[in-house]
């Protein structure tokens, strides 16, 4: 369909000048960003609270361990030295009498066969006497000795039964003690036995936790008593230092357990308890690498939650928004092609959504207009020959109204007169006017009337009356018509003259059967009648004076009981064989139109010489 | 409510991860151990051993049977190099020269083949000493050897006045002592002197016996047969120890109550025993090893004393002698009995 439409730029050349500005937010970003949001947010709170929640109990869990470690290693240590405190008990059960040394010399004997961490013993009887001093290494003394009553361990064994000594190293490398054990009774004396305190190793190497923590012990000063590596024990107290800040850094934690660096130099989580009855401290430690592995596998488990999710939102976001976007930039494309003209247009969505049944609206839509176009260009065409309401029935009723075909016509046609003579003298400016004027009256007149106007012919115009459109009573209708055309251009006629233009008006009217339809070709369709009654029409027309509506037999019938008609005769029209009884509208139907004639001294009615004047100029 | 050690332990888990995690994640972590490892293949190390003894020698088999349990397998990831000059330190000198030029890891040394050894200051060496390591010079102190020796000392010298007094102990009858006693020996000046001291103190009469290695071993027991002695006392020692079941027999022959410092000697005949077990303690000795050769200085490895002495008491020999019932009395003590 080839249509003005069809260029945007000569319809709307706005459209070019002003283009509608993208949206600086895309629909498709938003939605992407909410959706994703939406997703990850809860995702990721979420994951962050299971992962503290989760690191929150395991440290706990392992603050428990460590606590429990370093209770169990220190429980340990106490039995190892209540287990000698007790083996030493033995030797203080008998009382002492004079000079009964060796059974008290053979019981230190087997206590030293039961108990390997005693290097030597010393018996002191109720005096504070030494008795007795049995030793794996030096030499034994038996027999009254020094007296000892003044001595640390004498003293403090008889203050509380169990008395223990500091720890002391020998030559400066292993770990020695003193404990001094009274007798139930004072008789009994006392025993002080020297342990080596390097057999607690036994004690403290199968302490484990997890792979690779471990515990040790340290005294007041810092100083190592016992470690799973034995030598660092014996190393002296190079160390002491870094135990010290050890402990005291534990001790600030106030029982907890802490991260701190470790003797080795590598980050553990430690926690402390105290020996009691030696005053030790005991120190569990697990390198931080193995105590929060687990908590460390929890926090990139969250991460990896955290990311696929992340992922999988983005995803999901990319497609939901595209889906929810990719619709409306289809429609909102179509909007725009439309807008631009192209109406064959179409949106296909299949959403299965609101949005496809926008997109199916869209396309009624837009099948709609473009019918609505259609008719709008074909009112358009219809309204060069039809009166526009006249236009508008035949659109609103059936197009094929158009279609050619025969029927009952009622055909007038008007034609100036003296118009050659007239065109002949004037300038071309004012036949323009005079044309112009003449056209806009007779178009106002037949458009009132509802008649078809097939066409102005120069000076000369041709109306049809019940085509396409039947109307009842098409005679009177076409009389009524006519008489109205002529007063009007008879009011112009008046002031032509005025002008010193001699200009009449002439107008004849038949009915009867005719060929009607549209003829043309491209954009220049008219619509016409053939037949007869045009002829007709336009004969009587010819011969009809200025002023004068000449009326064919059939019509002069049809209407002669509505207006009145003066018979004119028989007369011989050009292409008819026999004379036709023709009639004029009477004078007095036409007064009101010829009144201002008068007054301008102008023929009225048409007087006879005046008629077979103007009928040369046909 | 974020405490210290949350902070603390938040930053070190962040460390770590980033520290290792990231290479797992990268996917480097999956493939770098494995080239590392191919790139390296399992390491042989390289044990010089040297002694003063004899093959067989149970102090080595006991150093074998601690890197065993160690993991190490003989000829797999360890290689010995045995040297032996029985009873004689001065034939190991041009194994020290070799030792210097060879590319060992670690150097074994037992006994008197330690003072040979003092030459070496490039080689990490393991001793295993009767005598006192911070008095020969090879250690700075015990706690803290400070230079390429470290090892194990039996405390011979404390054990040899112990060792007069369980005879005396068991016979108190006792008084003449021979001392058989080999000079070329470190600290055997120190071990004499204690023992004569502890001999006095206990009202014996030690006879000695010096003799100056395993050349003069034979002039040593003629010596000692002629002094009328009631018991005989031998310091433990690298040629004594090879010449054990000489020593052991002629004891017996004498009808003389012997005195020795390791269980070896009781297996071989000698009737009693008192001082710490050697082959425990070259057991122990391969632990040692076992660090030095993972990379750890001997300088921070303090000199090991044994806790644990054992008295050996044969009693066969008790019955050859006839002293069964002498010896019953200290059977309570004893810690190996060889019936």
């Amino acid at each position: 369909m080839r249509s003005p439409f069809l260029e945007p730029n000569v319809r709307y050349p706005d459209r070019i000048a002003f283009p509608v500005a993208r949206p600086r937010r895309s629909l498709f970003l938003k939605y992407f960003f909410t959706l994703f949001v939406a997703v990850v947010v809860p995702l990721f709170l979420g994951a962050i609270s299971d992962a503290w929640f989760v690191y929150r109990d395991q440290r706990l869990q392992l603050n428990a361990l460590l606590q429990a470690e370093a209770w169990s290693a220190a429980d340990r240590i106490q039995t190892f030295i209540d287990g000698i405190s007790d083996q030493i008990g033995w030797v203080v059960q008998f009382p002492w009498t004079e000079d009964e040394d060796d059974p008290h010399k053979i019981d230190a004997e087997r206590l030293l066969q039961q108990v390997p961490a005693i290097v030597s013993i010393t018996l002191v009887d109720q005096t504070g006497t030494e008795r007795a001093f049995v030793s794996r290494l030096g030499l034994n003394r038996i027999g009254r000795g020094v007296n000892m009553a003044a001595d640390r361990a004498v003293l403090g064994a008889r203050a509380s039964q169990v008395w223990y000594g500091p720890v002391l190293y020998r030559r400066d490398s292993e770990p020695y003690m003193v404990i001094a054990v009274a007798g139930n009774r004072a008789a009994d004396g006392i025993a002080i036995a020297d342990i080596n305190l390097k057999l607690i190793w036994d004690v403290i190497a199968t302490i484990k936790i997890g792979n690779t923590g471990r515990a040790f012990v340290i005294d007041d000063s810092g100083r190592l008593i016992a470690h799973p590596d034995i030598s660092l024990v014996l190393r002296g107290d190079s160390g002491s230092t870094v135990f010290n800040r050890l402990k005291s850094t534990i001790a600030a934690a106030n029982g907890s357990a802490v991260v701190t660096t470790s003797d080795a130099g590598n980050a553990v989580v430690a926690a402390s308890v105290r020996a009691a009855n030696v005053g030790w401290t005991v120190i569990a430690q697990q390198p931080v690498s193995e105590a929060l592995a687990s908590i460390r596998a929890t926090l990139w488990r969250a991460l990896a939650l955290v990311l696929v999710g992340a992922l999988l939102a983005a995803a999901l976001a990319y497609w939901l928004a595209h889906r929810m976007s990719e619709p409306i930039r289809q429609l909102e494309d179509g909007v725009q092609r439309i807008g631009a003209g192209q109406f064959d247009h179409r949106v296909t969505i299949s959403s299965g959504d609101e949005l496809e049944q926008l997109a199916n609206r869209f396309n009624e839509m837009a099948e709609e207009l473009t019918v609505s176009k259609e008719k709008s260009e074909r009112i358009n065409r219809l309204k060069r020959f039809l009166a526009p309401q006249v236009a508008e029935l035949v659109e609103q009723s059936d197009e094929r109204m158009l279609e050619g075909q025969r029927r009952e016509i009622v055909a007038i046609f008007g034609d100036l007169r003296n118009f050659t003579a007239f065109s002949a003298r004037a300038a071309p400016d004012v036949i323009m006017a005079v044309l112009s004027e003449y056209y806009e009256t007779v178009g106002a007149v037949v458009t009132r009337h509802e008649a078809t106007l097939t066409g102005f012919g120069g000076d000369g115009v041709m109306v049809l009356v019940n085509a396409p459109v039947a109307r009842a009573n098409p005679a009177l209708r076409g009389v009524r018509l006519a008489i109205d055309m002529q007063a009007a251009v008879q009011s112009l006629v008046v002031s032509w003259s005025s002008k010193g233009h001699a200009i009449g008006f002439g107008v004849g009217i038949a009915k009867g059967p005719a060929i009607v339809g549209t003829v043309g070709y491209e954009g220049r369709i008219d619509y016409t009648a053939v037949g007869s009654v045009v002829n007709l029409a336009s004969r009587l027309c010819g011969t009809a004076n200025d002023g004068q509506i000449l009326l064919d037999p059939v019509v002069a019938e049809g209407v002669k009981d509505s207006i009145a008609i003066e018979p004119l005769g028989m007369r011989l029209i050009k292409g008819y064989d026999h004379p036709l009884q023709v009639s004029a509208v009477a004078c007095s139907d036409l007064r009101q139109s010829h009144s201002q004639k008068r007054k301008a001294g102008l023929p009225v009615c048409g007087a006879a010489d005046e008629v077979r004047r103007i009928d040369g100029h046909d | 409510m974020i405490s210290p050690f949350l902070r603390a332990s938040l930053a070190l888990v962040w460390v770590q991860m980033r520290r290792r995690d990231f290479i797992a994640l990268a996917g480097g972590a999956m493939t770098w151990p494995r080239v590392a490892r191919a790139q390296q293949p399992t390491k042989v190390y390289r044990i010089f051993w040297v002694s003063t003894e004899f093959q067989p020698d149970p102090f080595l088999d006991g150093f074998r049977e601690g890197l065993r349990e160690r993991g190490y397998v003989e000829g797999k990831n360890v290689v010995f190099e045995l040297h032996y000059a029985a009873g004689d330190p001065n034939a190991l000198r041009q194994v020290i020269s070799d030792l210097k030029g060879g590319n060992i890891d670690l150097a074994v040394s037992s006994g008197p083949a330690t003072r040979a050894m003092m030459a070496v200051t490039d080689v990490p060496v393991l001793f295993a000493l009767s005598g006192d390591p911070v008095e020969l010079g090879i250690v700075k102190s015990i706690g803290q050897p400070g230079g390429n020796f470290t090892g194990s000392s039996f405390l011979s010298l404390e054990l040899a006045g112990k060792r007069v007094e369980l005879l005396k102990d068991i016979f108190p009858k006792l008084r003449t002592l021979a001392v058989i006693s080999n000079t070329n020996h470190p600290g055997e000046q120190s071990e004499w002197r204690t023992t004569r001291q502890a001999a006095q103190a206990l009202g014996m009469d030690p006879v000695y016996v010096p003799f100056f290695g395993a050349r003069e071993i034979d002039k040593a027991v003629e010596v000692a047969g002629n002094a009328h002695a009631d018991a005989m006392l031998v310091f433990p020692d690298a040629v004594t120890m090879v010449h054990r079941t000489k020593l052991a027999e002629f004891a017996i022959a004498q009808r003389l109550p012997s005195m020795f410092g390791w269980s070896e000697y009781c297996d071989a005949g000698g009737l009693l025993s008192y001082g710490a077990n050697q082959r425990a303690t070259y057991f122990w000795l391969a632990t040692y090893a076992d660090r030095i050769l993972h990379g750890e200085k001997p300088a921070n490895l303090p000199v090991e004393r044994p806790t644990k002495f054992e008295l050996a008491v044969n009693l066969k020999t008790a019955r050859a002698l006839g002293v069964e019932r002498a010896i019953s009395s200290i059977l309570f003590r004893a810690n190996k009995v060889i019936e």
